[in-house]
């Protein structure tokens, strides 16, 4: 099996030395699998959210490493590090993100043209995905005129565009009623299952931490029990979760 | 508390304030330094009352133009103001802040920051008021040693008008406020956006805007025919005009970019234009009051600054530079320090008639002299609505009774003469010399650098008028009528125009373009989100700065293109007071644009410092 996220004895502290520190992060080890579908799941101030910060660039750690597709971006300079998130990273999150002033279509068209992809491409490439998230019909509405099911996919789909080696989730179903958050969770399973998009979803949501194949739980900076669906169903995982949860 | 409150609201946007200290400081400045030379009684005492009052005319009409912008930029400025301070005033109100209470803390920040801006305004102003009138006294060639920048009642009237403006805006802030309920103060950021509109009637606006544009320029241009109406007409056409070309021509200008897939799928055009769509459909108003501004402002600067050609055109009205009637020491002594071109002389005997006395005598001159003499002047005439002149030569044949100059080369021989009202007679020699008065003489000056050594030729000639002004009831016109006295009243005139149209072009300037300023870091929060969005999906900082720089850069260009275009034909209206208008146009048009660009710049880094992460 491949790695395409791997994560070694990752540390976050905030606040400079000889001031008063917090460390939000303790060491986090653990590793993502090409196609795998994996759960964080945390309650507030765990570390999550601190955590999908540093997978995604977007905050750097105190010490450790990332490695997504082999390569340490902790490491990377800060355009560089724009450009990795560009190319590598899908990121579908709870306030879904989008341009207001932009078409659907040009949202989900985003990602593409900041790689200079040429113009015919990125429309086909935009059709494409559309159709495989059934929104083709919404292409040419703008935001505020379609459901929050709808941003959702559309999210989802700028999130794919561009064929990421790993889709980020943020609470995705956090902003979204039940069905539309049953649609999107099965919608995401369908990717995963199908088309071998390997997802990363932090959540606290124990109902969509049981689309995952594999659930983390996070605690004081710390990742501490993991959670196997294998063969279960998923009522069965969701027991078992609010189970783990109660324990805790 | 409340006053805790809102000086510690103003310290922790001490940033953004400055901004907004640094522009109602100018504008407090500059409308002190109009109202004191407006209005200040020192300058009446001086020695030209004509053409001072004829400057303060000027900086009266200034003045109003100055209060109606300043009125505009208050409000954005306000705008911008409460857009910064809204969450804050929300966030009380949910803490259980009475609605009252909230409206007297922003009425107190509202005044603080006006009465705090008044001040240094105003100190500022002596300071300028010092220097420019210390200009334009030596300009005017005035004799006032006293005068000084401070000066009271002109610091009570803009202390009244900034009062009564801020009072005005504190109490429109207030209500805007207390109107709109929690929620709405603290989403503000989260309002949907409207964008869809009707094709047909766009396509309509935009041609009705341009056909409207043509028609206004057009106006401008034919003045001669039109009159005054060109003024009505231009004035109506290209406000209503500029508004429906910034409603439709633009958006669809836009619209034609977002279809041209190979431009918009390139980088972030995509949301430069999506952003500008937007911008335009909610800055319709501003940018059409802008574009109008930036085209008084260049205006005002251009054609203030050409004024001098007005005084150099004033040098053809006479022909000799100097007159002088008769030799005296003092005149003497004057005229070593001229540099003398050439020297013509007339002699002629005049007999003062008892009966007409009030009307003067009657001249003597021999055909002879006519002749020998040949003695030029400048006759004047319209062409396209401006004044011209052509020298001509006074001849026997036109001093005859019936022909064509006969009446305007006897006037341009009796102003050769200190008899400037009196009639003129041309006899032959034998007549000439039959006449029992003692002949006068004038000698007429041509001299060099006339306007280089201008102060010794005024003193000059104004030395050889003196001893014939005792008792002449034509004394006011002996001292008018000559070379130095015209050029004198009208270059003081052009220069009180030029410090005019500059410091209005000025003030209008700061004005028009941090009003511009303030409206587009006013939408800078709710930008904040979008531009953090797209730099999480992975956009280089220099990306996002460089959409930034573009958004902006065509927010202040249209106002800007359509303003030029409106100086360029509007000073087609001009042609009838200058002579050229277009003279050295790159002048006033660089810099004027120069201090539009550093607005720009400060507004592209103000606005990058509220939307972009910083350092991470």
């Amino acid at each position: 099996m491949i790695e395409i996220l791997k994560v070694d004895q990752l540390t976050k502290t905030y606040g400079k030395k000889g001031e008063k520190q917090y460390q939000a992060l303790k060491g986090v080890t653990f590793s993502v699998e090409k196609g795998e579908f994996v759960g964080i799941m945390g309650a507030s101030g765990s570390g999550k959210t601190t955590l999908l910060n540093i997978l995604s660039t977007l905050d750097t750690p105190t010490s450790g490493s990332v490695l997504v597709n082999n390569q340490d971006i902790t490491k990377l300079k800060k355009n560089k590090m724009a450009d990795f998130r560009g190319k590598e990273i899908g990121f579908i999150f709870q306030d879904f993100n989008l341009l207001e002033n932009l078409t659907n279509r040009e949202n989900i068209a985003l990602p593409l043209s900041l790689q200079n992809v040429k113009a015919r491409e990125i429309g086909d490439k935009v059709e494409e995905i559309a159709s495989r998230l059934g929104i083709s019909q919404i292409l040419d509405k703008y935001p505020g005129e379609i459901s929050g099911g709808q941003k959702q996919r559309v999210a989802s789909a700028r999130a794919l565009v561009h064929n990421p080696a790993i889709l980020y989730g943020d609470e995705p179903t956090g902003a979204l009623d039940s069905k539309s958050a049953t649609e999107l969770l099965e919608t995401m399973k369908d990717l995963n299952k199908n088309d071998h998009v390997s997802i990363l979803m932090v959540t606290h949501d124990p109902y969509s931490a049981s689309y995952a194949n594999r659930i983390l739980f996070i605690k004081d900076g710390q990742i501490g029990k993991e959670l196997k669906k294998d063969n279960k169903t998923g009522e069965e995982f969701y027991q078992e979760i609010i189970a783990e949860l109660g324990r805790r | 508390m409340l006053w805790k409150l809102s000086l510690t609201g103003l310290k922790s946007r001490f940033k953004d304030y400055a901004v907004l200290f640094s522009g109602l400081t100018l504008a407090s400045a500059i409308f002190y330094m109009f109202m004191a030379i407006a209005t200040n009684p020192e300058f009446l005492k001086g020695a030209l009352k004509i053409s001072f009052q004829i400057v303060q005319l000027t900086f009266g009409f200034g003045i109003v133009l100055l209060s109606l912008i300043t009125l505009v930029y208050i409000v954005y400025a306000n705008s911008f103001l409460l857009s910064m301070r809204k969450k804050d005033y929300g966030m009380y109100m949910i803490l259980g802040a009475r609605n009252s209470k909230i409206g007297r803390l922003i009425f107190l920040e509202t005044l603080v920051v006006g009465v705090l801006s008044l001040v240094i305004g105003e100190l500022i102003g002596i300071v300028l008021t010092q220097g420019v009138s210390q200009l334009l006294i030596s300009q005017l060639g005035l004799q006032i040693h006293k005068f000084v920048g401070f000066y009271i009642p002109a610091m009570l009237w803009t202390l009244l008008f900034f009062a009564i403006l801020f009072f005005l805006a504190a109490l429109w802030n207030r209500h805007k406020l207390v109107k709109t309920n929690v929620i709405q103060l603290l989403h503000e950021d989260q309002k949907p956006v409207k964008l869809r509109m009707n094709k047909t009637w766009k396509l309509i606006e935009a041609i009705l805007g341009l056909g409207l544009l043509a028609t206004g320029y057009w106006a401008m241009g034919n003045y001669v025919q039109l009159k005054t109406n060109s003024i009505t007409i231009g004035f109506f056409t290209i406000v209503i005009g500029s508004f429906f070309v910034f409603d439709s021509f633009f958006t669809a200008m836009v619209n034609l970019l977002r279809k041209n897939k190979n431009f918009k799928y390139k980088k972030l055009n995509s949301f430069t234009l999506g952003q500008l769509k937007f911008r335009l459909t909610d800055y319709t108003r501003i940018l059409s009051v802008i574009s109008l501004l930036f085209a008084l402002a260049l205006g005002a600067i251009t054609v203030g600054l050409n004024f001098n050609g007005v005084a150099d055109q004033s040098l053809d009205a006479n022909y000799y530079d100097v007159v002088i009637y008769k030799r005296t020491p003092e005149v003497n002594r004057d005229l070593k320090k001229v540099s003398v071109k050439s020297i013509n002389g007339l002699d002629y005997k005049y007999v003062l008639n008892k009966k007409t006395k009030d009307t003067g005598g009657l001249i003597y001159v021999s055909k002879n002299e006519i002749k020998n003499a040949n003695l030029k002047y400048q006759h004047s005439y319209q062409k396209d609505g401006q004044i011209k002149y052509k020298t001509l030569s006074i001849s026997t044949d036109q001093l005859k009774p019936g022909a064509k100059h006969y009446s305007e080369e006897k006037i341009q021989l009796a102003w050769l003469t200190p008899y400037l009202s009196a009639d003129v007679k041309m006899v032959s020699q034998k007549q000439y010399n039959a006449i029992k008065v003692k002949e006068g003489h004038t000698e007429l000056l041509q001299v060099n650098n006339f306007r280089s050594n201008f102060n010794n030729i005024e003193k000059l000639q104004n030395a050889a008028v003196k001893p014939f002004l005792a008792g002449n009831k034509y004394a006011d016109m002996m001292i008018s009528n000559n070379k130095t006295a015209g050029y004198r009243l009208v270059s003081s005139i052009a220069s009180g125009f030029e410090f005019m149209g500059f410091f209005l072009g000025l003030a209008f300037l700061a004005m028009l373009a941090s009003t511009l300023m303030f409206k587009v870091l006013s939408g800078a929060n709710s930008d904040k989100p979008r531009y953090k969005m797209l730099w999480k999906i992975g956009t280089q900082g220099k990306l996002l700065k460089s959409s930034i720089r573009k958004e902006i850069g065509v927010l202040f260009a249209l106002p800007a293109v359509l303003g030029i275009i409106d100086v360029l034909f509007g000073l087609q209206f001009f042609k009838s007071l200058l002579p050229n208008p277009y003279d050295k146009i790159w002048i006033p048009f660089g810099i004027f644009l120069a201090l539009y660009l550093i607005y720009y710049l400060i507004t592209v880094k103000l606005y990058e410092g509220i939307v972009l992460q910083k350092n991470r």
